[in-house]
């Protein structure tokens, strides 16, 4: 309760160091509901180091996730630590952590360089430390050039950038993004997806959500799955996509004379159905997704078939979530 | 000790200077805060006018005593008649009758015509004796020694002043003393005097003081948690309990300044167009400063209050609509009873007391004042009903002494400031304590 008289910025508990050992993130059978909503049900999670992707559709319970780590949230049952301490009403722990909220509110009225030094300070930056430290994160986020303009005037993909700036002051271990891509055009993506990744190689601890597979696959192999507050998968993105390699997909192929083509790829092992969409499409059946990617291309050029486009529906978060849930697709 | 001041000046840079700037830039920028504070100036404003108005009125000057009338015609008013003593109700006798005849006077002599003459005001059990018999018609020679004494104090023509055990004013004057006094002059000073603490405790200490807190301060906390902007302080190492007092700090750095400029307006105002031979009123800075420091302490509890509601429910600005009623109506009661009980319940109750404390210092001849106005009030003997000079009863209605008993006011006032700040403390701890255990979504 006290106030912190000399504001160096460790708030309550001063003397606060973190459990040498402890793992970054550590989540014991968390679970939480709103009267009868399971929001998060039984999570079991530790993380240390490099990106991680948190993937889950709409309301699986990645925001309600992160506002338990970040003690915004208090767990109706179940152990939540980070960084050794549990962060429900301690805010101790927040000047090794950076968190990146989901919410499209913003201080329009302020400029980037102010908004984000501003709130420095509240890490226990003078002034001029905190002025330095903007000039520092907005540089790193690209910003640099914008840095005096009020952030109402900002695209989205700046105002997202904005908001991961503010999250790297003081150099956070730890930073967990709520969505940072969505709402983005392509240009931002790619900017905010690689400084995701430089944090990453910079041996940060990154936590990132979305719901769009691809979005998460240029950044990361690392992935944890939610799904309806459940924790449905965990692990190498690439080994959850070998096993499902296994089970029966969909390819559509564009092109001229689908009927040509299907007489060649009914030669890969691994295809065993053709569909014929309409005149300039086939949808090829196949039980092995990497053999049959292996083989396509020398197909297609032994061929000389004119392909438009290849597109592989199934590849997506949807349809992982439906093998993963036993069910045929979502 | 140089390297001390260096360490708290960097020290409140961080943190606590932060959240309070940023407080205070985020209200300029916001329309509804200055809709508020050019709505309180014009509330104040128009308060200003009336008085102003008052005090540029001319008012009529009454016969108090009823004596500029010629009872019965015979051209000579009564007060003359009484003056010389010749009877004021018969035809056959009046003074030009005498040798040498006295012509008879313009009847306007005989109003105003005895004004108040004090000097002293009573302390303690000491009984003091003041007034003076203007003109002359308690002294005439015409009277006898028991009829220029009837408030048999051994002293003819005078009025007495005690204070009763209880500390209850009493006032007795010998008959036609101080009795047609000036209306104009009486009205002017009792309707300022009036106005000052009737502007000052239910323009500024309430009015002011409630709604401004009411629509600024509720939402302190709880439209950045709405808003969910709430994360970018609150994902920093800063204990919540700080973040909400800093924010009220931010608020009172608004709200003060405001404050302060509104009393100087009216400070100025009240000075100048107040009445009196001088220029400007300078004894009563006192008193407004006193209201204003009384404004300060109520835009600071009631700041923590509204604040604290609008942190424990969303819709805390509907709690805050019967507590504003119910501070009204302890607003006026302390005018009423300052000394009831009920009022410790209040936080106006205290802050009003620190105003009634001052009056009492600034202006010690008060309770004088107003038992002046009431001296004219009587039945005389051809049964009409005189009534108190003008301003004697708003004064009276806005004039209470601290409530606390029988204590020096400075005491009063050290005593109400305590209690205000034990109130916003006991609200922050409440409010930090509420606001730390919140779930933020």
């Amino acid at each position: 309760m006290m106030p912190d008289f000399h504001q160096e910025g460790q708030a309550e508990t001063q003397q606060w160091q973190p459990e040498q050992k402890a793992p970054v993130i550590l989540l014991e059978n968390v679970s939480k509901t709103y009267g009868k909503i399971h929001a998060l049900t039984g999570i079991t999670l530790a993380l240390s180091g490099g990106v991680t992707g948190i993937l889950g559709l709409n309301g699986a319970g990645k925001s309600t996730l992160f506002k338990i780590l970040m003690g915004k949230l208090k767990p109706s049952s179940g152990q939540v630590r980070l960084f050794g301490t549990n962060p429900w009403k301690n805010p101790a722990p927040y000047s090794r952590v950076g968190f990146v909220p989901e919410g499209e509110k913003m201080y329009d009225w302020m400029t980037a360089h102010d908004f984000i030094s501003t709130f420095a300070r509240l890490n226990g930056l003078t002034r001029d430390e905190a002025k330095q430290e903007a000039d520092r994160v907005l540089d790193f986020v690209g910003l640099l050039d914008v840095a005096h303009k009020q952030i109402g005037r900002f695209s989205k993909g700046m105002r997202q950038r904005t908001k991961i700036a503010h999250a790297l002051v003081n150099d956070p271990e730890l930073i967990i993004l709520d969505e940072p891509l969505q709402g983005c055009d392509p240009l931002a993506r790619t900017t905010i997806m690689n400084v995701i990744r430089e944090l990453g190689r910079m041996g940060r601890t990154v936590i990132v959500s979305s719901h769009i597979l691809t979005e998460i696959e240029r950044i990361t192999e690392q992935i944890v799955i939610l799904h309806h507050g459940r924790l449905l998968a965990l692990g190498n993105l690439h080994a959850i996509r070998e096993k499902m390699d296994n089970i029966p997909h969909r390819i559509d192929i564009g092109c001229d004379s689908p009927k040509d083509l299907a007489k060649s790829v009914i030669d890969i092992d691994s295809v065993h159905g053709i569909i014929f969409q309409n005149p300039e499409a086939l949808t090829v059946q196949t039980r092995n997704l990497g053999d049959f990617h292996s083989n396509l291309p020398s197909v297609i050029i032994n061929g000389q078939h004119k392909v438009t486009s290849i597109d592989n529906p199934d590849d997506d978060l949807a349809s992982i979530l439906g093998y993963l849930t036993g069910g045929g697709g979502y | 000790m140089a390297d001390k001041t260096n360490t708290i000046f960097r020290a409140l840079d961080r943190k606590a200077s932060a959240i309070t700037e940023f407080t205070m830039r985020q209200y300029r920028t916001k329309i509804s805060t200055w809709v508020v504070l050019i709505t309180g100036l014009v509330v104040i404003s128009l308060l200003m006018l009336f008085y102003v108005d008052a005090m540029q009125r001319d008012f009529e000057a009454i016969d108090n005593d009823g004596d500029s009338v010629d009872s019965d015609g015979d051209l000579y008013p009564d007060g003359q008649e009484r003056l010389y003593g010749t009877n004021p109700f018969s035809e056959l006798s009046h003074p030009g009758l005498f040798d040498p005849p006295v012509p008879p006077d313009d009847p306007e002599k005989w109003i105003n015509e005895d004004d108040f003459d004090w000097d002293e005001s009573p302390t303690g059990t000491r009984i003091v004796s003041v007034g003076y018999d203007d003109d002359g018609d308690c002294r005439t020679d015409s009277r006898t020694s028991s009829q220029k004494d009837t408030n048999d104090n051994g002293i003819e023509c005078d009025i007495e002043l005690s204070l009763t055990l209880t500390g209850e004013f009493r006032y007795d004057s010998d008959s036609f003393v101080d009795e047609d006094p000036d209306d104009e002059a009486y009205a002017k000073e009792a309707l300022h005097r009036a106005s000052i603490l009737g502007i000052g405790k239910l323009g500024f200490v309430f009015i002011i003081s409630i709604f401004i807190p009411l629509f600024m301060a509720t939402g302190l906390i709880r439209d950045e948690m709405t808003s969910g902007t709430m994360h970018y302080m609150l994902t920093k190492p800063i204990a919540r309990t700080e973040v909400f007092f800093y924010r009220v700090i931010g608020y009172l750095g608004i709200v003060w300044p405001y404050l302060i400029i509104l009393t100087l307006i009216s400070a100025i105002v009240t000075g100048f167009a107040g009445p009196g031979d001088s220029l400007f009123r300078f004894s009563e800075f006192g008193i407004w400063l006193a209201i204003l420091f009384a404004a300060m302490m109520a835009t600071l509890v009631y700041g923590m209050l509204f604040c604290f509601l609008g942190v424990m429910w969303r819709y805390g600005i509907i709690l805050a609509i019967p507590f504003a009623a119910w501070e009204l109506g302890m607003a006026l009661l302390s005018m009423g009873v300052p000394e009831s009980p009920i009022l410790r319940f209040s936080v106006i109750g205290w802050a009003l007391i620190i105003v009634d404390a001052a009056s009492m210092i600034v202006w010690p001849d008060m309770t004088l004042l107003i038992y002046s106005g009431f001296s004219v009030e009587t039945t005389d003997s051809l049964g009409f009903e005189r009534e108190e000079l003008i301003g004697t009863d708003p004064l009276q209605y806005f004039y209470a002494t601290p409530g606390l008993g029988d204590m020096s006011p400075f005491l009063s006032m050290i005593i109400a400031t305590v209690v205000l700040l034990i109130q916003a403390a006991a609200l922050l701890f409440i409010g930090g304590a509420l606001f730390k255990g919140k779930e933020i979504e």
